[in-house]
């Protein structure tokens, strides 16, 4: 059952990476780049869960602020991995400072050509590039 | 069906394959991992270990104490890097920042406003807890920041652009908050440099064996995690005004925004 | 593969399977729609279905970034944005 959740990550991957290559209009293309940023965050979380049989997981969290030290034996051996959720909070937090400038950057587009499709935009800017070099 | 869709989904299919028989075969490991790695080790039995204080951090959640003490210099790129995107982001309306709107509104009706603004305070509370209380429970500055963030994007849909207009709450005020919270986050690291003329670490939170200083590890009778809680609060508040920016600038109406791009078309 | 695993750890695993398969149709619903505004409804679906897979994986600190930017901030910039450059594609 852990396999099927990989292989519908890595599926949600691949259909979202198809949107971005293969639709022309550049809000469908954010909106497909915004859910493969999602889907490959959560594959590298994924890879920080472990099993052990003995007893219940808990979250990397100490629950009391004066632990023995058998508390802190079964802390390290009940934990689940806290690398990858830290290195995951930086890449949502600076996926989304990146997002809020491309959404931007699409907004001046839509004023300067009057569409958002991109074989119009290529399909203009040719047009102007022969007029000013003719 | 064309024959162009048939093709995309095989190919859909195939590329899913070819990335699904590496890893049934092993190679991130045995699924699910049976153990986790040492280093994943090394800094759970070390975060809160108050019996062996050679590399501790004072904080009982493990996530906030990567963060910011063992990784810290990562984040402090990282709010460079965010801190630059937003600038890029602005730079394109320079002309119109800080200007009032030439439309005016009314916002929604009496009964939204109401409920809104109890909504308001709530959102603003328990945003600015979850910055607080980033070294004991789930939580910290960024978790905090998005939290508060979309607070007053809504009002200045519910309120309509005259709340923001005829406030105090102009755009030089939010860029000093701003900067004032990014200088807090530059200083609170070379502030053991500072004080012991030379002998501390940047970044340091706890005493270590070279160097004698050490941020206060507890409040009362509760665990502050040194120079965890300072960074937190000030990443928040950092995180927070950033974004209210951000929603500011691209909420203007059209009239107004095509200012920046008059000229383009005959080439200035 | 897994043998002798305990009971409750069974049915965590169920679950996330469930979970992630039900993500499956509403990504290929939104790439595939027409219509701008379902297409952004359909992607906030799937972001809830996600923000329940990462409190199963127990990620709590990601959680709560999860939901505050994918389910607040980002379907409210790109219904702005919609509404500014035109509903339908082509």
């Amino acid at each position: 059952m852990f396999l099927i959740t990989i292989a519908s990550l890595y599926l949600n991957i691949a259909i979202s990476i198809y949107g971005v290559i293969a639709k022309p209009n550049l809000v469908k293309k954010f909106i497909a780049l915004t859910i493969a940023q999602d889907s490959i965050n959560t594959v590298a979380i994924l890879m920080g869960y472990r099993v052990w049989r003995e007893a219940i997981l808990q979250p990397p969290i100490l629950l009391s602020w004066s632990p023995s030290p058998k508390d802190l034996q079964d802390f390290m051996n009940r934990a689940v991995d806290p690398l990858p959720q830290a290195l995951v909070l930086t890449a949502i937090v600076i996926g989304l400072a990146v997002n809020i400038f491309l959404v931007s950057t699409i907004l001046h587009l839509y004023r300067h050509f009057k569409t958002v499709d991109m074989d119009e935009i290529s399909k203009l800017k040719r047009g102007a590039i022969v007029e000013e070099t003719a | 069906m064309k024959l162009r869709d048939v093709l995309f989904i095989a190919l859909i299919i195939f590329v899913t394959f070819i990335l699904l028989i590496p890893t049934l075969l092993g190679s991130i490991g045995a699924t699910p991992p049976g153990d986790l790695r040492n280093i994943a080790k090394l800094y759970l039995y070390l975060t809160y270990n108050i019996f062996n204080k050679s590399f501790w951090t004072a904080s009982p959640e493990a996530v906030t104490a990567i963060v910011w003490d063992y990784r810290g210099l990562d984040t402090l790129y990282e709010t460079i890097v965010f801190y630059t995107a937003i600038i890029a982001a602005l730079m394109l309306y320079s002309e119109i920042l800080g200007q009032r709107d030439v439309v005016g509104g009314i916002g929604l009706s009496f009964i939204v406003k109401r409920g809104f603004s109890i909504a308001l305070l709530a959102i603003i509370a328990v945003g600015f807890s979850t910055v607080l209380h980033g070294m004991l429970t789930p939580g910290g500055g960024f978790q905090g920041g998005a939290i508060v963030a979309v607070a007053p994007v809504i009002a200045l849909i519910v309120f309509s652009r005259k709340l923001f207009d005829y406030s105090k709450l102009s755009y030089r005020l939010l860029v000093a908050l701003r900067s004032l919270a990014l200088t807090g986050i530059v200083l609170v690291p070379l502030i053991p440099l500072a004080l012991t003329l030379g002998n501390g670490f940047i970044f340091q939170n706890q005493v270590k064996t070279l160097a004698r200083f050490s941020y206060p590890s507890t409040i009362i009778d509760v665990p502050m995690g040194g120079s965890l809680l300072l960074l937190n609060l000030f990443e928040g508040i950092a995180v927070f005004t950033a974004f209210m920016l951000a929603f500011i600038v691209l909420l203007y109406s059209e009239d107004l925004s095509k200012k920046p791009l008059e000229g383009e078309d005959i080439g200035y | 593969m897994q043998v002798g695993i305990g009971y409750v750890e069974n049915l965590i695993f169920i679950l996330m399977g469930i979970v992630s398969l039900t993500s499956i149709p509403f990504v290929i619903l939104a790439v595939k729609s027409r219509d701008l505004l379902m297409a952004v409804i359909y992607s906030a679906v799937q972001s809830t279905l996600y923000s329940l897979l990462l409190f199963l994986l127990l990620a709590p600190d990601i959680v709560l970034v999860y939901v505050a930017v994918s389910v607040g901030l980002l379907p409210l910039l790109t219904i702005l944005l919609v509404k500014k450059v035109g509903r339908y594609e082509a």
